[in-house]
């Protein structure tokens, strides 16, 4: 029987790249459809079908690691600088966003009334809730380094708890931002200022639901015991996530809700 | 100081280089100067004072600014829609 002779990890055959792939199809033709005649079958199936192969390329991916034990140093490696210029191609997504705003902010037109907030918006105001939700992902990035550092010391029932907390910090987070969504005063349709901020603040919020979405994977995970104190990369990969997200949000309140109102 | 205008508005041809707007896109020279002139207005009419200084303003803006702009900036002010403050 021949072993293999090297440390990584040659995948075996799946059929999720494909799955993933026809997804990707759907979602794209199926929001052309539904725009131009109504129909949601096409986008439906794109998203159900997304979700399938998240799921499942995922749990393939922990059945190779946790439970076959592929996940070898040099792999891991590997895993890590995935991860990293993923987190960066996301760092230039958000960039884009950052220069919108500032392109339409630092010399606003005659049409705005030649003034940053435009004339007849009236802002939010920086020092209530958005300094609330500053205060909550900081705080969470503080219970996600405890979460990690109770991993690390193998102290099982620490580690669930501070991700629980961060978790719910999470969630906590996104329940404000969804009220301040609902009581603002502007909408997207309000000119420039209203595109930037939706767009802006609103990917971001999609990316705190994606990070708490990976941290609550992670808390299932650390309860079935598949993390060790040496190896957690999914944990850190989680963190990483979670910490980005928090910079963003520093960034978006300074520019976007302290200076821009 | 109102001689001086009187013979700045006698020589008048153009509008002068305004080194507050030294390039080449002057919307922002078009757009101070209608709002100055209109400010101007409102604030010697407030005081009843001669309303002679404004019209450099006026003169300025007249030079520079697409007509299609002034005339949309009327109607915004008869409207109540002006999006500058006066």
């Amino acid at each position: 029987m021949a072993h293999q002779a090297h440390a990584y990890h040659m995948v075996d055959p799946s059929p999720w790249p494909l799955t993933g792939a026809i997804a990707a199809l759907l979602l794209t033709s199926g929001t052309a459809i539904w725009f131009h005649f109504h129909s949601l079958i096409l986008v439906s199936a794109g998203l159900v079908l997304l979700l399938l192969t998240m799921f499942q390329w995922w749990r393939d991916i922990i059945r190779e690691s946790t439970f076959q034990g592929h996940h070898t140093p040099p792999v891991q490696k590997g895993l890590r600088y995935g991860m990293i210029l993923f987190i960066t191609s996301e760092v230039f997504f958000f960039l884009g966003f950052f220069w919108a705003f500032y392109h339409s902010s630092l010399a606003p037109t005659p049409e705005l009334g030649g003034c940053w907030p435009p004339t007849g918006v009236i802002t939010l105001d920086p020092f209530e809730v958005p300094l609330l939700n500053t205060a909550v992902l900081l705080a969470s990035g503080v219970t996600v380094t405890w979460a990690h550092h109770s991993i690390m010391e193998g102290e099982r029932k620490q580690a669930i708890q501070s991700l629980t907390l961060t978790i719910l910090l999470g969630f906590y987070f996104t329940f404000l931002q969804a009220m301040e969504y609902y009581e603002a005063p502007f909408t997207i349709a309000d000119g420039v200022y209203g595109s930037t901020f939706f767009v802006a603040t609103g990917f971001h919020g999609l990316h705190v639901i994606i990070g708490s979405t990976f941290l609550a994977v992670c808390l299932l995970r650390q309860v079935q015991f598949h993390f060790t104190s040496k190896h957690h990369f999914g944990f850190e990969a989680a963190a990483w996530y979670w910490h980005f997200v928090d910079v963003v949000w520093l960034f978006l309140y300074v520019s976007i809700y302290w200076w821009g109102s | 100081m109102a001689e001086d205008i009187a013979t700045k508005l006698k020589n008048y041809r153009t509008a002068p280089f305004d080194a507050r707007f030294p390039n080449q896109n002057q919307t922002r020279n078009c757009f101070y100067n209608y709002l100055d002139y209109h400010r101007c207005q409102k604030s010697l009419g407030a005081k009843g004072e001669d309303l002679a200084p404004c019209d450099w303003y006026k003169r300025v803006y007249t030079s520079i600014c697409p007509i299609s702009w002034i005339q949309k900036w009327d109607d915004q002010r008869e409207e109540g829609t002006f999006p500058g403050k006066i």
